[in-house]
């Protein structure tokens, strides 16, 4: 039986590949047009982005 | 060519049976749509001509369990200790079909004291979540509401 080798991911690298995969799976599944899911998959991954880093940022007074 | 007409004529009550069956036909058969979507990621848009969408729900619910399993995320059974283990087993069971992938990935179990097998638990619940709601999806566009 083939073993599939541990996949190691940053946590900056989890998050991307969370970000990327949903917003063009909403982008897909919210609009129609492939005009309207291009500027909606990478408005969604702005927000992501931004949320995500922001709260990051936001929290790094308390990581230590 | 005009024919007699076989029927007679409509006064309101002779069209009401047909119309609840077929009501009720089209609401079985986005109900099926909805399963189906749900046991296979896609399928339920697959079996109404949306390629785009079921490539894309397939492709993001396969990666998602995929990179949850390898990084040997938890992919919680039915025998739960509390409310949170109970919730994470409703989500894993989202995948359908894929959670039995799910386990055939993660043989040796899994790792959570590490950072990776948090973001794998993450990552799987993410995956049921997401194909529920394309299920969900599959089954309202089947119903003929706009998505």
């Amino acid at each position: 039986m083939t073993v599939v080798p541990p996949l190691e991911l940053t946590h900056f690298q989890a998050f991307l590949l969370f970000a990327v995969v949903i917003s063009v799976a909403f982008g897909f599944l919210g609009r129609r047009r492939p005009k309207d899911r291009v500027k909606y998959i990478l408005w969604s991954l702005f927000l992501f982005l931004l949320v995500g880093i922001g709260v990051g940022w936001a929290m790094f007074p308390f990581s230590r | 060519m005009d024919e007699p007409s076989q029927n007679p004529p409509n006064d309101g009550t002779q069209s009401a049976p047909p119309a609840k069956d077929a009501l009720a036909f089209g609401e079985s058969r986005a109900f099926a749509f909805g399963i189906a979507g749900w046991l296979v990621p896609g399928l339920g848009h697959a079996l109404q001509r949306m390629w785009g969408r079921a490539l894309v729900v397939f492709l993001a619910v396969a990666s998602l369990v995929f990179a949850g399993a390898s990084m040997k995320g938890n992919v919680f059974t039915r025998q739960g200790n509390d409310a949170f283990d109970t919730l994470g087993y409703i989500a894993d069971m989202g995948t359908g079909s894929f959670y039995l992938f799910a386990r055939a990935i993660e043989t040796s179990g899994a790792d959570v004291s590490h950072a990776d097998g948090d973001y794998g638990t993450r990552l799987l619940a993410t995956a049921g979540v997401l194909n529920l709601l394309a299920a969900l999806h599959a089954y309202e566009a089947a119903r003929g509401h706009k998505a």
